[in-house]
């Protein structure tokens, strides 16, 4: 499947508001002001400068309907172009897209994103059981909650393995939301810790426990991307968008993910599909850096697998070996992740972003030792729907 | 702002939206649930092609995309493939009424049923710990049906059965 751009697209500037369970000194257009002033402060340009403005959010949270008329006196979308996109928990890395595709098929040079969600200003479990299908799925289903993942890596490695394979991955995440300072949950835990937390930490769902499962927070995040024209015009550190892929099922196959293991997953037809079209034949070797959207860290721990086209028990020995932190053979979610932080719509979008800071080297405090290169970022949302980035810091061919 | 005034107050507008809604099933959906309702059999539809089942029915087979347009009684007994132990309280958005905890919910292997269809209700159980895949189930209907997925009031373990492997 070609998909040729017309130009060449990066990302030159990004911001994030703090990430945290209350935003209640601020309104929703006060909240995004935030994110859009930093980014629009790391790219060095004002509001003059963005052509078009791609808004977006899961309006099932809040209850409000095209938020993005409210929130132009937040954005600086007054009078510009625009557009509007949710898509669930991905819709930070559909816009992404959105913007990556207005940029490079000529119709704006500058285009600026903005995701963002005040998930305590509604209900979230509430929202996202919403979105199944109200005929039959929205009488059953538990938000975004299901224990079937926990389920089936235990049966396949053993529950002692597996539980601690995925609190061992929820420690490393919260070591790395502890470098994170917009990070929401920041714990302090350690490795001594994995025993006790995989028996004693509340259960949600079977095997799925509190301390497993991502939050829910407050937050925005806007990027601003460039057509290569401007790019050398106005940024002298840009992280290229090389190419993304979207890859969605919904409820053809299976109500959510019982028949998951009978099919393969839209997480690696999209890694494949990417991964072809970009010389990608050793992922672990050639990417330098991975922040995957991680609703839980059993999903985090099996969907590794996945997006890095893994057999056997790779996934779980990269986690085992600490291959996946922070100065591991391959870092994953230096941010912390969405186990850390997660506003949804803003979710996907802070994944691509903290993927960019990676690459433009201006993460901080989590800052990957080793050069990178070649930044991979994920989104996932409603009943399987995956968008996977790459990124990189030289000009893509 | 000096530390002797007075800080400002942030007023949080609390509101609560209550929306009545009437869904069109249409005819394929509406058929399954006309016969879930009037004879209280669960009818999956099969793709002329591939001969997988789908239920509840949809209105093209999702791997051939060809209408399933062919009908076949499936169930009421079935094998759990997959379940889930649900012990968070969320709110049921049909009545904003929170669920009781625990509550169980299964993907089943309707007998009749070929392909990948796994039928998605509540599994009443009062010891969780009984659970596991492979266990034979049978729907229990309501008296009183409606035409909606509660005509189901939930599957059942079938006791007695032999200690059923997977499958």
């Amino acid at each position: 499947m070609n998909k040729k751009k017309n130009r060449n697209v990066a990302i030159i500037g990004s911001g994030q508001t703090k990430l945290s369970s209350h935003r209640e000194d601020v309104n929703q257009p006060e909240m995004i002001h935030e994110a859009v002033a930093e980014a629009l402060e790391d790219a060095g340009m004002t509001i003059d400068d963005i052509d078009c403005v791609v808004h977006g959010n899961m309006e099932l949270f809040e209850m409000v309907h095209q938020p993005d008329m409210w929130h132009v006196i937040g954005d600086g979308a007054y009078g510009k172009a625009g557009l509007r996109l949710t898509t669930g928990g991905t819709t930070g890395a559909t816009l992404v897209c959105a913007a990556d595709n207005l940029v490079a098929s000529g119709l704006h040079d500058v285009v600026m994103a903005v995701g963002f969600e005040k998930l305590q200003e509604g209900h979230t479990t509430g929202g996202i059981t919403n979105m199944a299908d109200p005929l039959w799925g929205r009488s059953l289903q538990t938000g975004a909650l299901t224990g079937t993942t926990a389920y089936d890596v235990m049966e396949e490695f053993g529950a002692q393995r597996a539980k601690r394979a995925s609190m061992k991955y929820r420690v490393i995440m919260d070591k790395h939301a502890m470098l994170n300072h917009k990070a929401h949950r920041r714990f302090g835990l350690s490795d001594d810790q994995i025993d006790a937390m995989a028996e004693n930490s509340p259960p949600l769902v079977g095997e799925l426990r509190m301390i497993h499962m991502c939050s829910q927070s407050d937050g925005a995040c806007a990027m601003i991307f460039a057509s290569e024209d401007k790019v050398e015009e106005l940024s002298a550190n840009p992280a290229w968008v090389v190419d993304h892929e979207t890859v969605h099922r919904e409820e053809t196959l299976a109500f959510f993910e019982g028949a998951y293991r009978g099919t393969k997953s839209t997480h690696r037809v999209a890694a494949e599909r990417l991964f072809a079209r970009n010389g990608i034949t050793d992922p672990r070797n050639q990417i330098d850096v991975f922040e995957m959207y991680d609703p839980s860290s059993w999903w985090g721990l099996d969907w590794m697998r996945e997006f890095l086209l893994l057999e056997g028990d790779e996934h779980l020995k990269m986690v085992e070996n600490d291959d996946i932190a922070i100065d591991g053979a391959f870092p994953i979610n230096p941010s912390g992740g969405v186990i850390a932080s997660n506003p949804i719509g803003a979710t996907a979008m802070i994944r691509v972003a903290e993927a960019a800071m990676q690459v433009r080297g201006t993460a901080g405090a989590h800052q990957v030792k080793k050069d990178v290169n070649l930044a991979l970022a994920s989104g996932f949302g409603g009943t399987f729907w995956t968008v996977l980035i790459l990124l990189s810091k030289e000009l893509p061919q | 702002m000096a530390e002797d005034e007075v800080k400002q107050e942030l007023i949080v507008s609390k509101q609560v939206i209550s929306v009545p809604q009437r869904f069109a099933t249409g005819p394929v959906m509406g058929y399954f649930l006309q016969e879930l309702r009037d004879n209280a059999r669960i009818m999956a539809n099969r793709c002329p092609e591939c001969g997988r089942h789908q239920v509840p029915p949809r209105e093209v087979c999702a791997v051939c995309r060809l209408e399933a347009d062919q009908w076949d009684e499936v169930g009421p007994e079935g094998v759990i493939r997959h379940y889930d132990i649900v012990y968070y309280a969320s709110p049921d958005p049909l009545t904003g009424e929170t669920r009781e905890v625990p509550y169980v919910l299964a993907w089943i292997k309707l007998d009749g049923t070929s392909g990948d269809a796994y039928f998605w209700h509540m599994l009443k159980e009062n010891d969780p710990s009984k659970i596991r895949k492979g266990l034979r189930v049978r729907a229990v209907f309501n008296e009183n049906r409606v035409g909606a997925p509660s005509d189901i009031r939930h599957f059942e373990i079938i006791e007695a059965q032999e200690s059923g492997g997977e499958q």
